[in-house]
């Protein structure tokens, strides 16, 4: 298995303190992997990580193979990642159609076929092209920083706690959305409150605890094992 | 009423308009940059004299003088973020506000020591207004307030239409997440003092045209166009513009009711009351 995104023993924190003691994970091509675990556990912190959004102090993050640590964001940009932020992800007074020519800033030439993609993922927003981002609701907002990062058609994509917030419906969506995106062939790294039913989409899950890996293994086996259902599931 | 016309409402908007000008400038920082720039004034006066250099030393038409001035004031304007602003950017805001007032005292010592502390104009003797059914225009007042409705009407579709303008919008909207999409935050900053040291400069020109040329020219405006720019609503373009014209129109009108001691003193209370009451300002901008 040839990894896309391999974090190998990250530590790391915002000031001087450490919050990532050692965290290491994998992301193969078309696959998404889901970031579970209790609050405080360092999850969204080691999806910033990747994105230089703070302080590593150990360890190393690949992307194919490419050393991408300390690298400047626009160049992770570049280097085919994506990130999508938990809050405040879309541009708000911006139409939804600008929020998707803004994630696709650095691209050149004709982006038609960019955007139709998108639109065809999220048939939602092209209703809604000339609407202003911060006028959707939590869901369609959530499609827009979505279709913001697929626009420069990553090779990864990073979530940050997508369905936080939202009523079930849109939760099932999003995941349904994230299927489409995988079977597009964009890979998915997301962090999820919601264990179980992240787990039970996923293909593969790390469960961190404390700032450092506890298990992992594919969705199933995750939500068999009897320790980590116990102890991040509640039961 | 024709008399409170033109004694009051034509120099009024005049004076909007070369407020406007300048608060245009400071919503743009305010939203972009997120500081206070107190060297605007300075930079506004920095730019009449440079007109002035033009029409004196180069002899080129009064009118002429004013794009050449907006050019070299946008390059003074990127040199001073490259030079002193641009070092502070990871430190808290209000270390730029302080040195950005260290730049204005800077500006208006070099204006002083190369045009002197004598008021100067563009032009000699007197310029008649022309009668339009009894309202009296000068060519001036028309060229101000069309020059300054003309670069309002551009800057705005160059952010609504161009890839760089969004990015603008896009920097002052979320600058966390415009990071996140590969905008180049320098660009976007050299940009924007492009932009802002152009207006700068056509701000003090036009109140150089109107009145006359004085070191403390742009200084003395600085209070009324940021009054502008909050009562308008910060990082809105037409806030600004129409914060400009109210804080003008309202420092003519206050000669009516006040001695005109007071008439400086008119912005000051605007911007006092509008913080109080809506802080937001007119046009839903961003709080402070």
């Amino acid at each position: 298995m040839s990894a896309l995104l391999a974090m190998d023993k990250v530590r790391g924190g915002y000031g001087d303190a450490d919050i990532l003691l050692g965290v290491s994970l994998v992301v193969a091509p078309r696959e998404i992997v889901v970031i579970v675990g209790p609050n405080g556990a360092g999850k969204s912190t080691a999806m910033k990580a990747v994105f230089g959004l703070l302080k590593v102090r150990g360890g190393s993050i690949l992307v194919e193979g490419r050393d991408i640590t300390g690298l400047a964001t626009n160049r992770i940009v570049e280097a085919g990642v994506c990130y999508v932020p938990q809050v405040d992800n879309v541009f708000r007074e911006m139409t939804v159609h600008e929020n998707l020519e803004m994630g696709a800033f650095l691209r050149k030439g004709d982006l038609s076929a960019a955007y139709d993609r998108v639109y065809a993922l999220f048939p939602d927003l092209k209703e809604r092209q000339k609407a202003l981002a911060g006028n959707l609701s939590g869901g369609q907002r959530q499609m827009v920083a979505m279709g913001r990062a697929l626009m420069l058609e990553p090779k990864i994509l990073l979530l940050d706690e997508p369905t936080a917030g939202l009523s079930p419906k849109y939760m099932e969506q999003i995941f349904q959305i994230c299927r489409d995106v995988r079977d597009s062939g964009v890979a998915i790294l997301l962090v999820e409150q919601h264990a179980k039913q992240a787990l039970a989409f996923a293909d593969r899950g790390y469960v961190l605890a404390q700032g450092a890996n506890r298990h992992e293994g594919t969705g199933a086996e995750l939500l068999a094992d009897r320790e980590v259902a116990e102890m991040f599931l509640g039961g | 009423m024709l008399d409170l016309i033109n004694f009051y409402l034509v120099p009024g908007i005049v004076l909007g308009s070369i407020y406007a000008l300048g608060a245009v400038g400071i919503t743009l920082v305010f939203a972009i940059l997120r500081y206070a720039h107190l060297a605007h004034g300075d930079l506004a006066t920095l730019g009449a004299f440079l007109a002035l250099a033009v029409v004196s030393a180069i002899g080129l038409p009064v009118y002429a003088a004013l794009p050449v001035a907006m050019i070299v004031t946008a390059g003074v304007a990127v040199g001073v973020d490259r030079l002193f602003y641009d070092y502070l950017r990871e430190r808290p805001k209000i270390v730029t506000v302080m040195a950005s007032l260290g730049v204005a005292l800077m500006i208006r010592s070099l204006v002083q020591v190369i045009w002197g502390v004598d008021a100067e104009s563009y032009t000699r003797g007197i310029s008649r207004p022309e009668n339009w059914w009894g309202i009296r225009l000068k060519d001036r007042e028309i060229a101000t307030v069309a020059v300054m409705i003309g670069l309002v009407l551009a800057l705005q579709l160059f952010l609504l239409r161009t890839k760089w303008g969004k990015a603008m919008r896009a920097m002052s909207d979320n600058p966390d997440l415009a990071l996140l999409s590969g905008i180049d935050n320098r660009k976007v900053v050299t940009l924007t003092w492009i932009i802002v040291g152009g207006l700068c400069a056509a701000s003090g020109y036009f109140l150089g045209l109107n009145t006359e040329l004085k070191s403390l020219m742009g200084w003395q405006m600085l209070l009324p166009m940021f009054a502008a720019a909050i009562l308008g609503g910060v990082g809105r373009i037409e806030g600004a513009v129409i914060g400009g014209l109210v804080v003008g129109i309202a420092e003519e009108l206050s000669v009516l009711v006040l001695p005109s001691e007071y008439k400086a003193a008119m912005a000051f209370a605007i911007l006092l009351v509008m913080l109080l009451v809506r802080p937001t300002g007119l046009l839903r901008g961003k709080v402070l």
